[in-house]
């Protein structure tokens, strides 16, 4: 089963030196459960293409062409209401940066409440509570009860991003998009977010779309690949088959 | 970590020594400045007072003696709370301002809490709407009121609702005979406060905008969209919270500026409060009570400056750990 499928999109920001059109005409589809890994140089439309998916682009870029499905359902033309809808409840999205992502004036037990709360409205406190600090084990923190109570300064850049992680569990997602989500830790810290990630997956079963820069990274994750180039998305397949390919070609 | 008496004893003598600073020059400047102090204290009989007759009144109220011997004098007496009698109202200064402070509180402080209130509303509007036409009005507007001077603004309401519409008064803090009665009262106050929040109001809240706008382009609302909020909630429920800070900061710098702004307001209105005071004594040399006026004001305006820091250090948690705190890892907030 697809969860996602994505048909000729492209994407163009307009400015007013003119229209750059940061993804073009992009094709893929993410199976159910399996992490497709998107590979390609700085500035090639990954992120770009991720944020068109789930809508957050800027008011100065547009969806030119293409459709969206998601299980099975076309979401191209989906209102803000419903893609929020969809945001908090099928879709979530992990960052490059945690320190960033989170929001400093909040203590982080309100943070990933705020998530809970929109997922499930109608929740009583002591519920909200206790899934506050499941979510909060889940994601591997240590003592969650005084954890929660912090504020991201107090946490370290891993334990950031646990807490971003968080937050994006709380929807209870059907698709986690993580963008370079360790580019910005060191290696030891990286090597738990991904043990984490590839943990959580077997877990929930969701499916998840991971952008890297990182060879060694897309090894490790990645149960297929796609290569992106100025926007083009030139190539996609299994990951054996495109890292055996790819290290045919350096050779 | 600091120790919050600490911080506390060290604003507290900055605050000393700021004050003392401030009374030095305003005591030198305004001793300094042309004009003789004499027709203060005895109007137009000056002219028909002979040049001993002078000398000896001089001697009488201290201001014979070279500066720096005047200003210990000053001093000797202001740190027992005398601060000397009022030229012109020929009793003790304390009670001249006492008899004034209140109308000039009640019109800086209900236009603060105005401004305060309506800044943040305004720019949280202006916000919402970034670049819709709404904001582009009242951007415009605002931008064309605050550049018109109070003085202009008072006169032409003055002439547009006490002279012609005949709706309100014109000038003074109330009516004779009417002091203590409040609806009296307020129409007094209406148009005095109208131009102090006319004449702030745009500044603040355009501040509260950008301010906004810049939290709005952060990291964290992409994070705080994806959890499902609306780009209002989100605005409402993170970026407001993390512009707070710095907008009580600010507006704790603000207070003195709105409270001690009310000066021009209450001269062209003639309305009793330490403005007109303030005026009045710097042009007709009243020594002591424009040192006394001085240091309030000035006062005011170092507190307000104190709280801001305060409220940086202890409101803000980003701020918190810079001051001390946590273990020593480097963040970059
Ligand atoms: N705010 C913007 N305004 C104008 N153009 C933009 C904007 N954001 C992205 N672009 C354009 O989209 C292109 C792709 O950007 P994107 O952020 O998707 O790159 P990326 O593949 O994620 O790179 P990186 O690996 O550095 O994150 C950029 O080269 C740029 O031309
Ligand atoms: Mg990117």
């Amino acid at each position: 089963m697809d969860v996602l499928t994505v048909k000729n999109l492209s994407v163009s920001f307009y400015r007013e030196s003119g229209e750059i059109t940061a993804v073009k005409n992009v094709s893929f589809t993410l199976r159910a459960g399996e992490i497709l890994v998107i590979m390609g140089d700085t500035g090639c439309g990954k992120s770009v293409l991720c944020k068109s998916i789930v809508k957050l682009l800027p008011d100065i870029a547009k969806i030119k062409t293409g459709q969206i499905y998601f299980q099975g359902k076309e979401i191209t033309g989906y209102t803000e209401k419903e893609m929020q809808k969809l945001r908090g409840t099928s879709f979530s999205m992990v960052f490059q940066n945690p320190m960033t992502a989170l929001n400093p004036c909040m203590s982080v037990g309100a943070q990933i409440a705020e998530a809970v709360r929109l997922r499930q409205p109608g929740i009583s406190r002591k519920a909200l509570r206790s899934r506050v600090m499941e979510l909060l084990k889940l994601v591997g923190l240590d003592r969650p009860e005084e954890r929660a109570g912090q504020y991201p300064v107090h946490f370290s850049g891993g334990m950031a991003q646990r807490c971003v992680i968080a937050i994006a569990l709380a929807a209870n997602p059907e698709i986690l998009f993580a963008d370079e989500p360790t580019t910005s830790l060191d290696a030891g810290m990286q090597a738990q977010i991904l043990g984490l990630l590839l943990e959580l997956r077997e877990k929930l079963g969701m499916s998840m779309i991971f952008i890297t820069h990182n060879p060694e990274v897309a090894v490790r994750m990645a149960d297929r690949v796609a290569l992106m180039r100025g926007g083009e998305l030139y190539r996609i397949g299994d990951a054996e088959e495109i890292f055996e390919e790819t290290i045919h070609n350096n050779h | 970590m600091r120790k919050p008496y600490i911080t506390i004893i060290d604003e507290l003598s900055k605050f000393a020594l700021s004050l003392f600073l401030l009374s030095v020059l305003v005591f030198t400047m305004s001793r300094l400045a042309p004009g003789d102090p004499l027709y203060s204290y005895y109007g137009d009989r000056v002219e028909k007072m002979g040049t001993q007759e002078q000398e000896a009144a001089r001697e009488r109220l201290g201001l014979h003696a070279p500066i720096p011997v005047q200003y210990v004098q000053w001093m000797k007496g202001a740190l027992h709370g005398d601060f000397g009698i009022s030229y012109k109202y020929k009793t003790d200064v304390k009670e001249v301002i006492a008899d004034r402070i209140g109308n000039t509180l009640l019109l800086g402080g209900l236009g603060f809490v105005i401004i305060f209130v309506l800044a943040l509303l305004l720019g949280l509007f202006c916000a919402w709407r970034e670049d819709k036409a709404a904001d582009r009005v009242v951007c415009g507007i605002g931008t064309v009121t605050s550049c018109i001077p109070e003085f202009w603004l008072s006169l032409v309401l003055i002439l547009v609702f006490a002279v012609w519409l005949g709706w309100l008064p014109s000038s003074g803090a109330y009516s004779v005979g009417m002091e203590r009665n409040p609806a009296d009262r307020g129409s007094h106050l209406i148009l005095p406060l109208a131009v102090v929040v006319l004449g702030h109001l745009w500044y603040y809240a355009y501040l509260v905008r950008n301010r906004l706008l810049e939290e709005t382009r952060a990291d964290y609302v992409l994070l705080a969209r994806m959890k499902g909020l609306s780009g209002k909630q989100v605005l409402y429920r993170h970026c407001l919270r993390n512009a707070m800070p710095s907008y009580l900061s600010m507006m704790a710098i603000a207070l003195p500026h709105i409270l001690g702004g009310t000066y021009v307001v209450e001269t062209v209105f003639s309305y009793p409060g330490i403005g007109t005071l303030a005026y009045e004594s710097a042009r007709y040399q009243d020594y002591n009570l424009l040192m006394l006026v001085s240091l309030m004001t000035g006062g005011l305006v170092i507190f307000g400056n104190m709280l801001a820091r305060i409220i940086n250090v202890w409101i803000d948690p980003r701020m918190s750990l810079k001051s001390g705190g946590m273990s020593g890892e480097v963040r970059e907030f």
